[in-house]
């Protein structure tokens, strides 16, 4: 079974998944290119978060 | 990341050309889609074995690393084989150019990407992407961060490469994003298709009917036969490489400890440690 961090995780993808879904049905163009997908995740899962937890560390 | 390259490298450079762009006024679509798609002449051979053959040479050549050259073959050749599904089919013994096809699902390219990405969500094609998503979601434990770590990164040397310009979460992110990509991109279309624009669903063979549909010829029973004889004599020299690996690494003398516990080393074949039943120095006894 997955650990509750996996599954926070897990919940995470997710959430960007729907997000990137919606985006895609409203506008087809952005579900041509898995560089684009790869552009989305590393800005909703990398960067986005990197940027939240050094913000949260300052105050 | 060799791998989804791989898978991609058939419709790469191509697709845009099947399903026409607009350039201010000018339209650039091929005349004759599938033909240019999947056929000779025009790019079809890119969906065959030796294509991808040829392509992992190079990249083993230029990259000098066979876990890249590996992957880029197996994704590549996943391609190829699961492109046989539709209604035409791919070349996939070029220069052999018959074209195998299961006519499970319909080729649509022809009628541009909407209409094609409507057909195939609500066919067989969308059914057996369907497969592969539920299969990756069971295999859960290869998108863990641990799994990345202990086996993804330390099998291929870019991501280390990789790694002294991102950190591992971004790498990590890049690991998942193929199954992200793909997962995210069959529910968009899915809802795209079905819940927005009503698109029906036909799971029957070679379906959906409702669509106009691209067809090569059936297979010939001659051509079958060299189908076949090409499979089998594939298999054959697999089977042939396999015995002759496994009679070279049980040739091969490995270095067991001397059971009388003396630390020393000896070195016997697989074969010999079996026949004599363990392994001792002369003088010895086992303990």
């Amino acid at each position: 079974m997955p650990s509750r961090r996996q599954l926070a995780v897990a919940l995470g993808y997710a959430a960007a998944s729907a997000v990137y879904v919606a985006i895609g049905v409203w506008f087809t163009d952005f579900l041509l290119s898995f560089f684009v997908a790869l552009v989305y995740l590393l800005l909703v899962a990398w960067l986005v978060p990197a940027g939240v937890r050094r913000i949260w560390r300052i105050f | 990341m060799p791998l989804a390259i791989g898978s991609w490298a058939p419709d790469l450079m191509t697709k845009w050309f099947v399903y026409g762009i607009s350039i201010g006024g000018l339209k650039l679509k091929a005349a004759d889609p599938a033909q240019f798609h999947r056929g000779w002449p025009g790019v079809g051979f890119t969906h065959s074995l030796l294509f991808g053959g040829v392509l992992a040479l190079l990249v083993w050549r230029i990259f000098d690393s066979k876990i890249w050259a590996i992957s880029f073959l197996i994704g590549q050749w996943a391609h190829a084989l699961t492109d046989t599904g539709d209604t035409v089919g791919t070349m996939l013994f070029f220069p052999w150019t018959v074209h195998i096809h299961l006519n499970a699902w319909a080729y649509a390219g022809q009628t541009g990407r909407l209409r094609d990405g409507a057909a195939y969500f609500s066919g067989l094609g969308g059914a057996w992407d369907a497969v592969w998503i539920v299969y990756g979601l069971f295999s859960w434990r290869v998108l863990t961060r641990s799994y990345f770590e202990q086996h993804i990164y330390t099998a291929d040397r870019s991501w280390s490469v990789a790694n002294r310009v991102v950190s591992v979460g971004a790498l990590l992110v890049v690991y998942r994003a193929a199954f992200f990509y793909g997962t995210s991109r069959w529910i968009a279309w899915t809802l795209w298709a079905h819940a927005y624009h009503h698109y029906p669903y036909d799971l029957s063979w070679g379906g959906p009917h409702w669509v106009d549909t691209a067809h090569s010829p059936p297979l010939t029973w001659p051509q079958v036969a060299g189908v076949v004889g090409i499979v089998a004599l594939g298999l054959a020299i697999a089977l042939m490489e396999l015995g002759r690996r496994r009679r070279t690494r049980d040739e091969r003398e490995i270095g067991f400890p001397c059971e009388c516990g003396c630390r020393e080393v000896v070195k016997l074949t697989k074969a010999e440690y079996q026949t004599v039943g363990g392994a001792w120095l002369e003088g010895h006894k086992p303990g």
